[in-house]
């Protein structure tokens, strides 16, 4: 394929002189194609513009993201639900227990704190029904905690407390064959009894100076005791227990006795791992999705006290306590920013922790589903560039299709063009183009037959030629004879007229035939008349010109 | 030539703009390959590993598309069940991670169902070089694959509470020297044991405890080492040399006798209450133990700890295990097998395996950082618990051989049986001598029942 046309220097030279010249017809073919190509991908991007392709990214993003939030909504309040059911149930049968356990030992339940030695007995009594609602419900723990210590006598002794916190290290396997139970707080005689570890983090009694899933429903049950445990029961936010780095969100319920005493908490436990694990997107197209339950305040969400799950490793924006503001978006999903620098992109439903008149109604939390802004915008921007990409190769093929196009509609004129100029066209191979192929043949034709006529032309002249050049080599009296022979008199007509005798004019006569090289008067008088035919205005024997002729 | 040369441009062009389009066949930094990981690190090594995942997936992950997603953390023997529950496909059980911290015994079963990856294809024989051969051996569990890549090995020290150690010293001048022979523990127990008992006159016989191996399957491995004694001999256990009457002696003896614990869980448990004073365990362990102590009325004290080489049997070689998780790649696509590769060779690296040792008690894994990189690292670090236990691994480092313990299938099963049996006829024994011991002394009760426990114990495992 010629491309000379192509470059620069040709355009400019070929343009500048087309307004001499006209575009070859090569450009012009090629630029009507092009017309043709740019003509059909505007069309094309106009339909995608009006369709809303280029925006689809988003849409479908938020479908996305709004499935996952509708399923992790779900079975998030289905499992909250459960274990708020399961730690009611709990708060019953272990308040049931250690009245039972208080009164054989002989001590009223609102007087624990004055029976310390006793406690261990108490505690370790419940072990069982702590352990069995640990392994029926979907919890990563269970603890009681009685408002009592073991030992009032110490420093701080009035914010340590008694009880058990027992932690299941894999709440999510469902098949351990010895479930692994660790002792978290506890007597640790409970432990060796029950052939269960001390956790690492293992401390004898609760601290609970920041304690809310000790003091809230407490609290919540000593002012209004007209109220149901199912109504008195309080999820905390997602927080960290004293001495570990471990985040859980707890849900306490109080312990009541049978008159109305309230001499404790207990509760169940799941820790964000147990949380991760349960709640990690399903869907895998953006791999920084994650789902967080967190408190609602107003506009904002404190991803501190929140618990998160996904793939994304969330704690660097965790690290940052200060508060998501949300803010609605004006064609699609919410917004929510942390700080000036980080932003995510989401939707987020309310889960319902608590029943109508609970004492904690107004706490409000919602389940949400983010993706970090610059993931999903890269998203978009991806999608659009694979869009855009795909239409620059159309645009690309489509030039080289009209180049491609232009110089194979052409190539057979060109040849044809070239056999034309060529000498011999009646080998020239077909154009298989019948117009062209019609017009060589009629060229060939046509040039056979000047062929021919110049061929016996050009014949013809170089005869005379010749004997034009001969004559001049005549005698005067050779010379006269000829004259004489040229004016059409007979031999013994010269012989009169020349007064000579017919022998002498004989003689002449064969002399002027050698050197004329001719045969017989009729062939002289063949040359003569044909002479006379090319100069019939010059005079007679004088000698003609056309040595140009071809 | 000049019409082939422009549509061989056009073809690269445009595949070059397809290929762009479509993604690489290679990590794509914008599309992460996410790479779930289970791990054994629990308590403050659970911290640290956080740390440094975060750290993995914000710098290298997020350049070169790669995201740890912790999944589990679990115990070493949890672990174990799971991911051997997983490999089986048992009803319940969670999918493989691509990931896992992984024990030679762990590993083999994965390695026998195919499901390791051979990382010997993802490092250059160079990469290898740089970490310490035997390290790299114990994870060629087949001798040529490399399923467990190490990347953070232990041994087993002597724990000592040196809070409750001094003040007993203090009293009966025993000697943190003492503590280097398993004779002179014997004999520190037995003064221990009469100190507390002498604390309470009132009651006698209530003297405490003092010591604890926290596996007795690796203190008779190592102690038949050290008197140059198999302990394990053709995958069976060898109680018939002499040798093993002296292991057994010394730590059943001081059970039988109330001076060290029959107990089925770690020792840190009992340290935590001061129900013993020293215990022999991984250097892993270093950050289980509690910096107090609490007792029964929940009063507590600071714990200061002390750290002793692995003691020695008096006569023996000064012989220690080399133990400790590596961590293996599940196969699943080569783009994970690559990722994880990626993330070993970061998390080995000299400075970030000396990172993690420094905080958690492991030991390095390559020989630049078990070198000067990590007598800087003692110098500077400031967990004086840690500081200790590395200058002690240096010494046992430059003093001891070390031991690989064997690998078979059903070792498992083995060292389970041969420690619930061990304890079984400790209880046992026990129970029998506070029967006994108050009509005859305390040797001939213990002799009497000690010597029918040996015979029956030996006999029994004879027959195996």
């Amino acid at each position: 394929m010629n491309t000379r046309w192509l470059s620069k220097d040709y355009l400019i030279e070929r343009f500048a002189s087309s307004a001499e010249t006209g575009l070859p017809l090569g450009i012009r073919l090629f630029l009507l194609l092009m017309v043709l190509v740019i003509t059909i991908m505007l069309g094309v991007v106009a339909i995608l513009i009006i369709t809303g392709i280029f925006t689809a990214g988003i849409s479908e993003s938020e479908t996305l993201v709004e499935n996952e939030l509708n399923h992790t909504a779900a079975e998030i309040s289905r499992h909250y639900g459960e274990l708020s059911v399961q730690a009611i149930e709990f708060s019953k049968q272990l308040s049931q227990g250690i009245e039972k356990t208080s009164l054989q030992l002989g001590i009223p339940i609102d007087n624990l704190k004055e029976h310390p030695n006793r406690l261990e007995e108490i505690i370790a009594a419940q072990f069982d029904q702590a352990y069995l609602s640990l392994q029926k419900s979907k919890a990563s723990g269970i603890f009681f905690i009685l408002d009592a210590t073991v030992n009032p006598k110490l420093k701080d002794a009035q914010y340590s407390r008694a009880g058990l916190y027992l932690k299941n290290m894999e709440p999510n396997v469902i098949n351990a064959s010895a479930p692994n139970i660790l002792v978290f707080r506890g007597f640790p005689s409970i432990g060796r009894t029950n052939s269960l570890s001390l956790d690492s983090r293992w401390k004898m009694e609760f601290d609970v100076r920041q304690a809310p899933y000790y003091h809230r429903p407490m609290e919540a049950a000593r002012l209004r005791q007209e109220l149901p445990l199912s109504r008195l029961y309080y999820w905390t936010p997602a927080l960290t227990l004293p001495g570990t780095s471990d985040e859980v969100m707890i849900c306490s319920v109080p312990l009541i006795d049978s008159q109305g005493n309230v001499f404790g908490v207990c509760g169940m436990e799941v820790s964000g791992m147990f949380f991760k694990l349960s709640y990690m997107p399903y869907q895998t197209f953006f791999n920084r999705l994650f789902c967080v339950l967190a408190p609602q305040s107003g506009s904002t969400l404190n991803l501190a006290q929140s618990l998160v799950s996904g793939g994304y490793s969330v704690r660097s924006i965790v690290r940052d306590n200060s508060p998501l503001t949300i803010t609605r978006n004006e064609r699609s999903f919410y917004i929510y920013r942390q700080g000036n620098n980080c932003s995510f992109w989401g939707l987020h439903t309310p889960i319902r922790l608590y029943p109508e008149g609970s004492a904690f109604a107004g706490e409000k939390w919602i389940a949400a589903v983010m993706i970090p802004e610059e993931d999903l915008v890269a998203t978009v921007t991806r999608l659009n560039v694979l869009l855009i990409s795909l239409l620059s190769i159309l645009v690309l093929l489509g030039i080289a299709a009209s180049l491609y196009i232009s110089q194979r509609f052409l190539k057979p004129i060109s040849q044809g063009l070239a056999i034309i100029q060529s000498d011999d066209l009646s080998e020239a191979p077909l154009t298989k183009i019948p117009e062209i192929d019609n017009l060589i043949s009629y060229l060939a034709t046509r040039n056979q037959e000047l062929y021919e006529d110049a061929r016996e032309k050009n014949l013809s002249f170089s005869l005379l030629d010749e004997f034009v050049q001969n004559t001049a080599k005549l005698s005067p009296s050779e010379r006269s004879v000829y004259d004489l022979y040229a004016k059409g008199h007979t031999a013994k007509e010269i012989a009169d007229i020349l007064c000579l005798s017919i022998n002498t004019i004989k003689t002449h006569t064969k002399r002027i035939y050698t050197k004329l090289n001719i045969n017989s008067r009729e062939e002289l008088l063949l040359y003569v008349n044909l002479l006379e035919e090319i100069n019939k205005d010059k005079p007679t024997g004088s000698a003609p010109n056309h040595s140009s002729q071809p | 030539m000049k019409k082939h040369l422009f549509l061989l441009i056009l073809m690269v062009i445009t595949v070059s703009i397809l290929i762009g389009c479509g993604g690489s066949a290679k990590l794509d930094p914008s599309h992460p390959v996410t790479l779930s990981l289970w791990h054994n690190y629990g308590g403050q090594l659970k911290d640290t590993m956080d740390e440094m995942i975060d750290e993995f997936n914000e710098t290298t992950g997020a350049e070169q598309g790669i995201m740890i997603n912790v999944t589990s953390i679990s115990g070493s023997a949890t672990l174990h069940e799971k991911l051997t529950m997983a490999a089986n496909g048992d009803p319940g059980a969670p999918d493989l991670p691509d990931i896992t911290t992984a024990y030679p015994r762990t590993a083999l079963l994965l390695a026998e169902k195919g499901l390791l990856v051979d990382l010997n294809d993802y490092f250059t024989s160079e990469e290898i070089s740089a970490y310490i051969p035997e390290f790299i051996q114990e994870g060629c569990i087949d001798g040529e694959s490399l399923y467990v890549f190490p990347t953070a090995k232990s041994t087993e020290v002597l724990f000592v509470n040196n809070t409750i150690f001094q003040r007993f010293a203090r009293e009966t001048g025993a000697s943190l020297e003492d503590l280097h022979t398993f004779e002179g523990i014997a004999r520190t127990a037995q003064l221990y044991y009469d100190w507390t008992d002498q604390q309470t006159s009132e009651i006698a016989g209530d003297g405490k405890m003092f010591f604890m191996p926290d596996s007795l399957f690796n203190y008779s491995l190592t102690g038949g080492k050290q008197l140059d004694m198999e302990f394990i001999k053709d995958g069976r256990i060898n109680t018939a040399e002499p040798g093993f009457k002296k292991v057994w002696d010394s730590y059943f003896r001081m059970a039988v006798m109330g001076q060290a614990a029959i107990f089925d869980g770690y020792a840190t448990d009992l340290a935590k209450t001061g129900d013993i004073v020293c215990s022999i365990g991984s250097t892993a362990g270093v950050s289980f133990f509690s910096p107090t102590v609490t007792y029964a009325d929940n009063t507590s004290e600071p714990a200061e700890l002390a750290i002793l080489p692995y003691p020695v049997f008096e006569g023996g070689k000064k012989i220690a295990i080399q133990r400790g998780a590596g961590m293996s790649v599940i196969k699943s696509t080569p783009e994970k097998a690559y990722a994880a590769a990626v993330f070993l060779k970061w998390f080995t690296s000299p400075e970030n395996n000396l990172r993690f040792v420094s905080s958690t008690g492991y030991l390095p894994v390559t020989k630049a950082a078990f070198g000067e990189i990590m007598s800087q690292e003692i110098a500077q670090t400031h967990d004086t618990n840690i500081k200790k236990l590395l200058q002690t691994c240096q010494q046992m480092q430059a003093e001891y051989e070390f031991f690989i313990p064997p690998l078979f299938e059903g070792i498992d099963q083995l060292q389970d049986q041969y420690e619930s049996q061990l304890r079984d006829y400790a209880r046992n024994s026990r129970e029998s001598y506070l029967e006994n011991v108050h009509t005859i002394d305390s040797e001939s009760t213990y002799e009497a029942v000690a010597g029918t426990a040996y015979q029956d114990f030996v006999e029994r495992w004879a027959k195996k």
